[in-house]
């Protein structure tokens, strides 16, 4: 159903936490993603002009790199956007179809592509740009926790995580139940001060990010590379380097 | 947001078609009779052509046609499952009312089907102002405004539609273009208003709170996840033309509530009628055009902040 059914008492809150100050930006979420969602349970994930000059298709996963901060203390954020499995999904609430919904015993918020009619306004709600259109199915598409993985009883245990947690090789990724105070990721979240993405728009996002650790040694900035001034030193020098150039 | 052709060819029609609806339900309410009777059978079928081709325009918005029909079961929390319900119940509504207004015409029944007709027009508008006034990432949309102002387009271009109507059976557009004149002045208006509205607002939220930095951090996008564009940026970052909006603004009010504002006087005082309010029938139909693709291209998205957008 496309209204959110209320989490059983005792349900469980899968999601993930996304530690930003480890996370290397590699992608390699992203791809391991990618690969096991076209070829997994999902189906295949299309892509549009692959080896053309404008590559493009659908992702669950994508990473962005940012910078923040100025002079001494700026450092890059690696940032892996996906799906966050709101508590509040108003993708979810907007579906005319009932082909987008939550579910009640894990909060895992998935497409019904059967149903799906391909309208796109799950895809105006989220904030987060999770959601993408599969041009070659005509229907959304969405990061699946790898629900098709999670709970494979003939995977070997320690495997029935999602692709992208199983591949990150800086270990910046965790998956969990969040409803559970002393699980591993909620831990986490509480001590190194797990945060909401755009919390004020109050769609309740399940999946926390753990924010950078600030810096505790300032790193002098480079010295300026030397220019070479005016003049006619300036122009000799200009015409030496030209002639050792050669 | 992407001005898809298709969703502003639907709000457009639908509009036309509903807001001529709303006043020609009135018709039966007041007790149609003799040449009103002609003018309420004639102005059901126009309802019926136009808004049946607003559908049809929705309905190849779609990725998947063939499964339209199941938009109609969410309603209990979806505005767009509640516009398709209301725009299928309003069918059998106008049948029947311009049945009842063939057979008869000032019974109990033709006013009951009358006011329900009006009520079923002004409700499935309001329906398709709230898809739109109901999604939190988008500021130009969710505001007080779009839903009332969806309501007044509406019936603005349908008094357009009615003034010609009432030209075509009785001559004279009359009272009609009064009130298409009022619903341009209303019109302009509100749009005035709601672009006032949009133009002070600040953004929904900043870079660092989108990716989760403390309140207050300066943040830059550095690398992009991929080089060529995508459906995110495609559908929710739509930037083509937007150094024209100034002038596509000064466009939407000249000829979609402006000259028809003028036409509709003109109409009123008798002078050459037909070809006022027909005139004033195309700028309305050109000028929302114009609006409504304004009202998509000038809405921006939250998810475009990750690509370094301002919002």
């Amino acid at each position: 159903m496309t209204q959110v059914a209320k989490p059983a008492p005792g349900a469980r809150k899968l999601g993930l936490v996304i530690d930003l100050d480890t996370c290397v930006g590699c992608h390699a979420c992203a791809v391991n993603c990618k690969e096991w969602n076209t070829g997994g349970e999902a189906g295949r994930l299309p892509d549009y002009d692959p080896y053309g000059s404008e590559p493009d298709g659908v992702w669950f996963n994508r990473i962005h790199s940012y910078e923040s901060g100025a002079d001494g203390l700026a450092r890059t954020v690696n940032f892996p956007r996906s799906c966050l499995h709101c508590e509040n999904p108003l993708c979810v609430t907007v579906c005319p179809t009932g082909a987008s919904f939550k579910r009640a015993e894990d909060g895992i918020v998935l497409i019904n592509t059967d149903i799906c009619i391909g309208c796109k306004l799950c895809s105006w709600a989220c904030p987060y740009g999770a959601r993408e259109f599969d041009e070659t199915n005509g229907v959304m598409r969405k990061c699946t926790l790898c629900v098709d993985r999670i709970y494979d009883q003939t995977l070997p245990e320690a495997e029935r995580e999602p692709a992208c947690v199983a591949t990150c090789p800086a270990k910046a990724r965790h998956f969990g139940d969040l409803a559970d105070p002393q699980s591993k990721v909620s831990q986490l979240v509480s001590e190194r001060g797990g945060v909401d993405l755009l919390a004020d728009l109050g769609y309740r996002p399940t999946n926390k990010y753990l924010p950078p650790r600030q810096a505790q040694i300032p790193s002098t900035p480079r010295e300026a590379p030397a220019r070479s001034g005016s003049g006619v030193g300036a122009a000799l020098l200009k015409l030496l380097d030209k002639a050792l150039s050669r | 947001m992407k001005p898809a052709a298709s969703i502003l060819l639907l709000t457009t029609l639908t509009g036309f078609a509903y807001g001529l609806l709303a006043w020609i339900g009135l018709y039966g309410v007041a007790g149609a009779s003799g040449a009103a009777k002609t003018l309420v059978l004639a102005g059901t079928g126009i309802v019926l052509v136009l808004a049946t081709l607003g559908l049809i325009a929705s309905a190849l918005h779609l990725g998947r046609k063939e499964r339209a029909w199941r938009a109609i079961s969410q309603w209990r929390s979806s505005w767009l499952s509640r516009e398709g319900l209301a725009a299928l119940l309003t069918y059998p509504i106008v049948l029947g009312y311009a049945w009842v207004e063939y057979r008869a015409g000032s019974t109990v029944q033709a006013r009951l089907l009358g006011a329900a007709a009006t009520l079923a027009a002004l409700a499935t508008v309001y329906c398709t102002a709230m898809i739109y006034a109901s999604l939190k990432p988008i500021r130009q949309w969710h505001n007080p405004h779009t839903a009332p102002d969806y309501l007044i387009y509406a019936l603005f271009s349908g008094a357009t539609l009615l003034a010609l109507l009432r030209t075509i059976v009785f001559g004279t557009a009359g009272w009609a273009a009064l009130l298409a004149a009022f619903g341009a002045l209303g019109a302009l208006i509100a749009k005035l208003a709601y672009w006032r509205h949009v133009d002070a607002q600040s953004p929904l939220a900043t870079l660092a709170s989108a990716i989760g930095l403390a309140k207050g951090t300066e943040a830059r996008p550095l690398d992009a996840p991929h080089f060529s564009e995508n459906f995110i940026l495609r559908e929710m970052g739509f930037q083509i033309a937007r150094r024209h909006a100034g002038k596509l603004r000064r466009i939407a009010l000249a000829l979609g509530f402006g000259l028809p504002l003028l036409l509709s006087v003109l109409a009123a005082l008798d002078v050459l009628p037909l070809l006022s309010t027909s005139l004033a029938v195309a700028c309305a139909a050109l000028g929302l055009l114009t609006e409504r693709w304004l009202f998509f291209a000038q809405a921006t998205h939250v998810a475009a902040l990750y690509y370094g957008r301002s919002i």
